[in-house]
């Protein structure tokens, strides 16, 4: 099976041989029909894959521009226009009548 | 060039006339260097087709139709290792899991069919495969683009886009995989 000489000759050899012995097979009838549909198919999936990305994308920033504007637009309660403290003061304002009455001692307390 | 530079950026451009072209003029090359690689007969159309669908969904990205070629070997080399990894991957159908009736039918098919001249050709190439068999997928893919597809290193750079100097210290450190190989094979030929 291999030629008796040099390492590498007889492996030069070989490899000749072994071109000769696996030569250029011919394509099937049913090659370039085969391949058209094998490209055809991918280009499908490619095509439907493209149109359901560019759905997603556009449900997305319709839902951006959505939530944007929901959050731009002014609130129509007024609490927001005044803060805690404001409120706080309002409800217990140190002008009232109970607050400016004159002192009273309660001689009833028991005496420590 | 099997083909026109035109007729690549044509293909380039979306036309189909030109892409098959294209594809009549390289394929019979590629299913014979396909073959090789992978030294399964029946799988050699489906890899080739692999190979022109790859090509036809990137020819946009080839910058000048004077790299076509390395290109295509590129995605050649590509397929065929793909598939040879797969294959490793799978099972694989030996005769000693064939029923004894199955065994003795595919000995009459091949016995029928197969003249002296080429049981001589199929008897090289087992023994070409099995020597092969005792190098890493990679390296018996590079051999076989040397030695075999008759490439040059320079064609290889360009295909494996790694400098000359890696690739010859791995053709080398292969050769000699396969040549130590070789005498242990011919030392059991003759002890046997």
């Amino acid at each position: 099976m291999f030629p008796t000489q040099g390492g590498d000759d007889k492996l030069d050899s070989l490899w000749r041989a072994y071109r000769a012995a696996c030569p250029d097979q011919e394509p099937s009838a049913n090659f370039m029909p085969g391949l058209w549909q094998r490209i055809e198919a991918r280009r499908n999936f490619a095509f439907s894959f493209q149109r359901m990305v560019r759905g997603f994308v556009t449900v997305a920033a319709a839902l951006t521009i959505a939530i944007g504007v929901y959050v731009s637009l002014p609130s129509p309660t007024p609490a927001s226009e005044t803060n805690y403290l404001e409120a706080l003061a309002e409800a217990n304002a140190l002008d009232t009548p109970e607050n400016i009455g004159p002192v009273r001692l309660d001689w009833n307390e028991p005496r420590r | 060039m099997l083909v026109e530079f035109e007729t690549v950026r044509r293909a380039q451009q979306g036309d189909s006339a030109a892409f098959n072209e294209i594809v009549l003029a390289y394929r019979k090359r590629t299913l014979g260097t396909i073959g090789r690689l992978i030294a399964r007969t029946e799988d050699v159309e489906d890899v080739a087709q692999e190979v022109f669908l790859r090509l036809y969904f990137s020819l946009d990205q080839l910058r000048t139709p004077e790299v076509f070629e390395p290109w295509l070997y590129r995605l050649t080399v590509n397929a065929a290792y793909d598939y040879l990894r797969k294959q490793r991957r799978r099972p694989e159908f030996r005769m000693s899991d064939l029923s004894e009736q199955q065994v003795m039918m595919a000995d009459a098919v091949a016995g029928s069919k197969a003249d002296h001249d080429e049981q001589q050709k199929k008897k090289l190439r087992e023994t070409v495969d099995s020597l092969l068999g005792t190098i890493s997928e990679a390296d018996r893919v590079l051999l076989l683009m040397k030695e075999v597809e008759g490439l040059s290193l320079r064609e290889l750079e360009k295909i494996y886009r790694v400098k000359e100097n890696a690739l010859k210290v791995r053709l080398f450190r292969a050769r000699q995989r396969v040549l130590k190989a070789c005498g242990a094979a011919e030392r059991q030929n003759q002890n046997g």
